[in-house]
C-alpha cells in the first residue's frame, strides 16, 4: 500500500512527504493526535479558492454599495437619521470585514487541506478556521465521483467525492490536479469493487 | 429453511388492485373536490345547470379512479416487483426483491370497512421517496400473501448468499429458532395477535411476542410531550377552516374578525377558553396518543421485528432483523423525571425511521430496556464522561446568548425607554435557567465502546442515547471548530448507514476522541494516529 502512496506523492509534484508530527502543522494549535495526511492538494487550488473568494467579495461589497446608493437616494424614513447619513460607510465596513478573510482563506486552506489513500482507507483533512478530518474505508465506499466545475476545468483541477451509505461517513477532496483526481478515483473504484462489503 | 430449494421465482401474472378502490379513491378525493363543487353550486345558484356541472365533477373523479385502476398493474417478475402505470406514457417502476428491506401493511378506516389494505414496500433508498413502492387498495388476503412472498424472496436470497459465503453471522440466525417460547417480559399471549399471518410459502413460523403494551400505560403518553398541543392545533385548524370555507357559506372575513374583536372585549371568556384548552391538553393528548398507539405489540416473526399499533388505522411495520444495527433510547424531560423512555430501532435503509422504526412507545425505562435488550441487544452502560472543558462550553452556550440579549435590552432600556426592561428581565431569567440546563446538557454527554457496539449520548432536555453495532460504521468524521480547538475538544461523528446517518460524540477530549474512533475501528485509524504528540496538560 505504501508504494501506492508514493505514487500519489510523486503525482502531486512532490508537494510534501508524510509529515511527522508537528512537521507540516498549520498555524494555530494541532494537539489532535493525528498525523497530517501525506499529500497536499494542487497549488493551483489556491488560485481556485482565491477566484471564488474574489467573486463573493465583489458580490457582497457591490451589493452593499448598491444598497447604500438606494438608501441614500430615497432617504428611507424608517431608518434612524444617523444611519442614513452615514450609509456610505456600509460598503467600506463590508469590504473591511470580507476582504482580509477572502485573501487569507485560500492560503490557510492550502495549509490545512491534505489527503492520503493508504491501507485501503481514505484520510482527508479540510477546513480553515474550523477543521475536519474524515476517514473513509474503501470497503464501505458506494460511489466515487470525479467532478469538475467550470472554474476547476479552466485551472485543470478536479474534485473527488467519496460517498458511503452515510453523509457523515463520506468525504470530498477538492482542488486536486486533474490527473491525480482521475488516478485516485479510478483506483478507489477498483479497490471498492474488490473489497465490496455488504455490511450495510 | 436451509433445506428448501431456492430456485429463481417464476414470473407471476400481472395483477390489478382490488376494484374497491373505485369506491375509496373518489371518497378520498371528496375533501379536495368539496370546495370546487360547493363553489359551483353557489355560483350557479343551485340551478339545474350547476347540479349538472357538480355531477360532472363527481362522475369525472370516478372515471379518473377507474382509469387509474385499469391502467395500473403490478406483478412479480423473476426477482423483481414491477409496478406498471400505462396512462398516457408507460412507466414501469422496478424494485429488485433483493432491495426490499421491509413491507408495511396498514388499514385506514375506510379501507378496513371494505376489507382492503395499503401495502408499502420499503427499499434501501434513503430518503428518496421515488424508490418506494405503494399498492393502495389490495385485498387484505392479497396484502398478506404479497407480504409473505416479498419478504420470503428477500430472505431466500439472503439464505442463498449465506450458504455461498458460509459465514455465520452471529446475530441474525439463531435468535429466532432457539428463542425460548416465553421470555421474562413476554406479554400476555391472549392479548396478542388477533390476526395470524398467512404464509403461502409453507414454512413453519416461529413467532414470538416480545411485548404487548398494557392499555393502562396509554395514560403515560403525554409524558413524551407529543400530542399535548393537539387542542391548540384543533382550534387553529378550525379558525383556518372558518376563514377558508367562510366565503363559501356567505360568511366573509369581516364577520370572523368581528367575532374575534367581540371575544377580545370579553377577556373573561377568552381566558376561560384558554384555561379550558390548557385543561384539555392532557386529556386530548392522551386520547390522540391512545388512538395512534393502541395495543402496541412488538413481536419477532421469521427474521423480522414486527411492530403493530393503532386503533382506527392499524399499522404494522416489519423491520428485517438482519438490517437492524442498533437502537436509540429517547427520554424527554418529563419522562426522565418519571423514569420513562421510548426506543427506536436503527435500521439500514429505513426511510423515515423516526416514526416507522419505533420499538417501544412511552413505557417505564426498565421495561423498555428489557424488551429492547431481548429484541436487539443490551444498552451500553458506563459511559465515559467528557472533559470539564465540555461543561464550560455547554454552560457558555446555554447562558451567553441570553446574557447578550439581556445586556442589549438593558442598554436600550437605559438609553431609550423603560419598556425594554420587559425584554431584559425574561432574558436574564432565561440566562439563569441556562445554568441548570447547561449542567444537564453536560451530564447527558457520554460515549463508550464495549467491544461490539459503540454508544453515544447527548441532548438538551430531550436526552437521546444511540447504541450502534461496530460493523454498521461506514466512516468517521472528526470536527473541530475554532472554539473547540481552544478548549482542546472535538466532535467525533460515527458515520452509520442507518438511522440518521451519523451519531455524534460532542465535545470529546482531542486525544480521547481519536482514541475512541481508533478503538472501534483500529484497522482504519491506526496508520494515521500520531504515536508521540506534544500532549499539553
Amino acid at each position: 500500500m505504501s508504494d501506492r502512496a508514493d505514487e500519489y506523492r510523486d503525482a502531486t509534484s512532490g508537494a510534501a512527504a508524510a509529515d511527522r508530527a508537528g512537521g507540516g502543522r498549520p498555524p494555530g494549535g494541532g494537539r489532535v493526535p493525528l498525523r497530517a495526511p501525506a499529500n497536499r492538494v494542487a497549488r493551483k487550488a489556491v488560485t481556485l479558492w482565491l477566484l471564488e473568494q474574489v467573486f463573493w467579495s465583489v458580490v457582497l461589497v457591490g451589493g452593499s454599495f448598491f444598497l447604500a446608493r438606494w438608501i441614500d437616494a430615497d432617504r428611507w424614513s424608517w431608518l434612524p437619521l444617523w444611519l442614513v447619513d452615514g450609509i456610505w460607510w456600509l460598503p467600506v465596513v463590508v469590504a473591511v470585514l470580507v476582504v482580509p478573510g477572502a485573501i487569507v482563506e485560500p492560503f490557510w486552506r492550502y495549509a490545512v487541506h491534505r489527503w492520503e489513500f493508504s491501507g485501503d482507507v481514505v484520510y482527508a483533512r479540510s477546513g480553515w478556521i474550523s477543521r475536519e478530518w474524515a476517514f473513509v474505508p474503501v470497503s464501505r465506499i458506494q460511489t466515487v465521483d470525479k467532478t469538475q466545475g467550470t472554474l476547476e476545468r479552466t485551472l485543470g483541477l478536479a474534485t473527488v467525492e467519496i460517498r458511503t451509505a452515510s453523509h457523515a461517513g463520506s468525504s470530498t477532496i477538492k482542488g486536486l490536479d486533474y490527473e491525480v483526481a482521475a488516478v485516485l478515483a479510478e483506483e478507489l473504484a477498483r479497490r471498492a469493487e474488490e473489497l465490496r462489503d455488504d455490511a450495510t | 429453511m436451509a433445506g428448501q430449494g431456492y430456485g429463481p421465482p417464476p414470473t407471476g401474472p400481472a395483477l390489478r388492485l382490488s376494484p374497491k378502490v373505485l369506491l375509496t379513491d373518489p371518497i378520498r378525493m371528496l375533501p379536495s373536490l368539496f370546495l370546487p363543487l360547493a363553489g359551483v353550486l353557489f355560483i350557479g345558484g343551485f340551478s339545474p345547470g350547476s347540479f349538472g356541472w357538480a355531477a360532472f365533477g363527481v362522475v369525472g373523479s370516478v372515471v379518473f379512479a377507474a382509469v387509474r385502476w385499469v391502467t395500473f398493474t403490478y406483478r412479480i417478475a423473476g426477482d423483481r416487483l414491477e409496478l406498471t402505470r400505462a396512462l398516457i406514457s408507460r412507466s414501469v417502476r422496478t424494485i429488485p426483491l433483493e432491495r426490499i428491506r421491509g413491507v408495511d401493511v396498514s388499514n385506514p378506516p375506510l379501507h378496513r370497512l371494505l376489507g382492503i389494505a395499503v401495502l408499502r414496500v420499503d427499499t434501501g433508498a434513503s430518503g428518496d421517496e421515488k424508490q418506494e413502492g405503494e399498492l393502495d387498495g389490495v385485498t387484505v388476503e392479497e396484502a398478506e400473501r404479497l407480504k409473505a412472498v416479498l419478504l420470503w424472496h428477500a430472505r431466500a436470497r439472503m439464505a442463498r448468499r449465506a450458504q455461498a459465503q458460509e459465514t455465520a453471522r452471529a446475530s441474525a440466525g439463531p435468535d429466532l429458532a432457539a428463542a425460548p417460547a416465553a421470555g421474562p417480559s413476554a406479554g400476555p399471549p391472549g392479548a396478542a395477535a388477533p390476526r395470524e399471518a398467512r404464509h403461502e410459502v409453507g414454512e413453519t413460523t416461529p413467532e414470538r411476542v416480545f411485548f404487548v403494551v398494557p392499555r393502562k400505560w396509554l395514560a403515560y403518553g403525554p409524558l413524551s410531550g407529543a400530542y399535548l398541543l393537539t387542542p391548540f392545533a384543533l382550534v387553529a385548524g378550525a379558525v383556518g377552516l372558518a376563514f377558508q370555507w367562510g366565503s363559501e357559506f356567505r360568511i366573509d372575513g369581516r364577520t370572523v374578525v368581528g367575532a374575534g374583536e367581540w371575544l377580545w372585549r370579553h377577556p373573561a371568556l377568552l381566558v376561560g377558553a384558554l384555561v379550558l384548552l390548557v385543561l384539555a391538553m392532557p386529556v386530548v393528548g392522551t386520547v390522540m396518543y391512545a388512538v395512534f398507539n393502541w395495543d402496541f405489540t412488538l413481536r419477532a416473526r421469521e427474521g423480522y421485528l414486527v411492530a403493530e399499533r393503532g386503533l382506527l388505522t392499524r399499522r404494522s411495520v416489519s423491520l428485517e432483523r438482519r438490517r437492524v444495527r442498533g437502537f436509540e433510547l429517547v427520554e424527554g424531560p418529563a419522562e426522565r423525571w418519571a423514569g420513562f423512555a421510548r426506543a427506536w430501532a436503527i435500521v439500514t435503509g429505513l426511510g423515515d425511521s423516526e416514526t416507522r422504526g419505533q420499538l417501544m412507545p412511552v413505557a417505564p425505562r426498565a421495561i423498555v430496556l428489557d424488551v429492547v435488550g431481548e429484541a436487539i441487544g443490551p444498552i451500553a452502560t458506563g459511559l465515559r464522561a467528557h472533559p470539564v472543558a465540555a461543561r464550560r462550553r455547554r454552560l457558555f452556550r446555554a447562558i451567553f446568548p441570553w446574557l447578550v440579549v439581556a445586556a442589549c435590552a438593558a442598554v436600550l432600556a437605559v438609553a431609550w425607554s423603560p419598556i425594554w426592561w420587559g425584554l431584559a428581565a425574561p432574558a436574564l431569567v432565561l440566562a439563569l435557567l441556562g445554568v441548570p440546563l447547561g449542567l444537564d446538557r453536560y451530564r447527558s454527554l457520554g460515549h463508550t465502546y464495549d467491544g461490539a457496539r459503540l454508544s453515544v449520548r447527548s441532548g438538551s432536555l430531550r436526552r437521546s442515547q444511540a447504541v450502534v453495532e461496530e460493523r454498521a460504521v461506514v466512516g468517521w468524521t472528526l470536527r473541530q471548530t475554532w472554539f473547540q480547538r481552544r478548549a482542546g475538544l472535538l466532535t467525533v461523528v460515527a458515520g452509520v448507514g442507518a438511522g440518521t446517518g451519523g451519531y455524534e460524540a460532542i465535545d470529546v477530549g482531542e486525544a480521547a476522541g481519536v482514541a475512541f474512533a481508533a478503538e472501534v475501528t483500529p484497522g482504519w485509524l491506526a496508520p494515521f494516529v500520531a504515536t508521540e504528540t506534544a500532549e499539553r496538560p
